[in-house]
């Protein structure tokens, strides 16, 4: 674990295993002055208030990934109609049948790793490496709320209408996004999903 | 829909502002707020509120009608202003500024979405975008004092002060590649950001050809491929793709943000 300063009130944590879960234990700790805890990709950041911004400094050190908390809880289910538009083009680029494709995604257990781009928009972990593909090379200008989706290491939905460049494997009823709930975002980092392949 | 402030025009990038929205940034949610957080702390005290108050942030040409009689104060000139019902305000920034305030005694009636009522430009949430015809309830009187307030309303420097950022040591020269020299502003407005001027930006051997993207601060200043630096404002997204060298000092950010299209600026070490 590496900390470097973000300023004059925030803290960039380098070189940890999983930043959802350091994230996670991070939280758990109730520091007073912690106004933000953001994983990403390979880091976190942890935004303090300003006066605060050293003594939480010397804490992180004290960090201690409770594993458990995250592998034992109860994955959410998502129901998804694998009807997408880039079904076809997938299965071509990956050289599977369509359904090999659906099977792969389907069978997958997911972590979220960190949430960007749009409220609610989860980067999950645990694509099979076959799935693996770069972006399309031209977004569309429109992806529909609850699209199913992968590009690179990742699966998401779309919480929202947005542009998007990913490849859109089907769709789901679920709603990922909603600030009328207490917890606005369906999905937030560390949690576990699951796909499950149903009928339109 | 009525209240006691109708918008009669809406100018340009008129939204609803307070503090921004705090502890949803791990969900992908801006904090938005105001971008020149400064001048909106300034109105509201001139009209007694409490600094959490919603106002009007604007980047000039908003036009508002008092339907009821309000107490009002405007950034651009730092005044206060008594309206009775038919009153007109035109709220514009001065001449060498970007964004104005506009705070009602009692602050802006909206409700709040996950805790702020910030309009957030980049997803939607919060109060609506504002439109001509808009009408809206102001809060319950604050029960204060109206006290003058001696506060500059504006900066008065163009020097900025910076702290390292976390990727500093990417660059070969450190926080000196952008200090000793002096920056234009882009030619665009926005809470998002400000673009400076292109410059060359040695990279140190440690730097990585690409980089995973990464949580930013507001005064957060990543430098592009191209070598544009670009100051990250209040509706920044919460995570980002360029290494970011520097960090504004907070109370310069408003010299960064009020900066006009083609001003110059310079930086300092804080």
């Amino acid at each position: 674990m590496q900390r470097r300063a973000f300023g004059p009130a925030a803290w960039l944590v380098d070189g940890v295993a999983e930043p959802a879960a350091w994230a996670g234990a991070l939280r758990s700790m109730d520091l007073d002055g912690v106004r933000e805890v953001v994983p990403a990709e390979r880091t976190v950041l942890v935004v303090c208030e300003r006066p605060q911004a050293e003594a939480i400094g010397r804490r992180l050190d004290s960090v201690r990934v409770e594993r458990s908390e995250f592998v034992d809880s109860t994955p959410v289910t998502i129901d998804v109609v694998y009807d997408g538009e880039d079904l076809r083009a997938v299965a071509a680029a990956t050289g599977l049948a369509v359904d090999e494709v659906i099977e792969r995604h389907a069978t997958g257990v997911y972590t979220v790793a960190f949430c960007g781009f749009s409220p609610g928009f989860a980067y999950m972990t645990g694509l099979d490496p076959v799935l693996h593909l770069d972006r399309r090379a031209t977004p569309r200008t429109r992806v529909p709320a609850g699209s199913v989706a992968i590009a690179a290491a990742y699966t998401s939905v779309y919480p929202s209408p947005s542009p998007g460049g990913w490849h859109l494997l089907g769709h789901t009823k679920a709603v990922l996004w909603n600030v009328e709930r207490r917890y606005p975002a369906l999905l937030g980092p560390g949690t576990l999903v699951r796909f499950r392949r149903v009928n339109p | 829909m009525s209240g006691q402030l109708r918008i009669v025009e809406t100018g340009w990038s008129t939204t609803i502002q307070d503090r921004g929205r705090t502890g949803y940034a791990h969900l992908g949610v801006p904090t938005a707020g105001a971008v020149d957080a400064t001048a909106q702390a300034v109105v509201n005290r001139l009209v007694g509120n409490d600094e959490r108050a919603a106002t009007l942030e604007t980047a000039g040409g908003l036009l508002v009608q008092a339907i009821g009689p309000l107490v009002a104060a405007t950034s651009g000139d730092g005044v206060r202003h008594t309206l009775q019902p038919g009153d007109r305000l035109r709220v514009d920034p001065p001449s060498d500024g970007v964004w104005a305030y506009l705070a009602l005694r009692g602050g802006l009636g909206v409700e709040p979405v996950l805790g702020s009522r910030s309009h957030d430009t980049l997803s939607n949430v919060g109060p609506p975008a504002v439109h001509a015809g808009d009408e809206f309830d102001v809060g319950p009187d604050p029960q204060t004092g109206l006290a003058t307030d001696l506060a500059p309303v504006r900066p008065t420097s163009r020097i900025v002060r910076l702290w390292p950022g976390p990727r500093v040591e990417w660059f070969d020269r450190g926080l000196d590649a952008l200090t000793g020299r002096s920056w234009t502003v882009g030619s665009e407005v926005s809470r998002v950001g400000v673009r400076l001027s292109a410059a060359k930006f040695g990279r140190t051997r440690s730097a990585p050809e690409m980089m995973a993207s990464e949580g930013l601060v507001t005064g957060a200043i990543q430098i592009t491929p191209s070598g544009e630096p670009i100051v990250m404002l209040a509706n920044h997204p919460t995570t980002g793709g360029y290494p970011v060298i520097a960090v504004v000092e907070p109370d310069d950010l408003p010299i960064v943000a009020q900066s006009r299209p083609g001003t110059t600026i310079r930086f300092r070490p804080a």
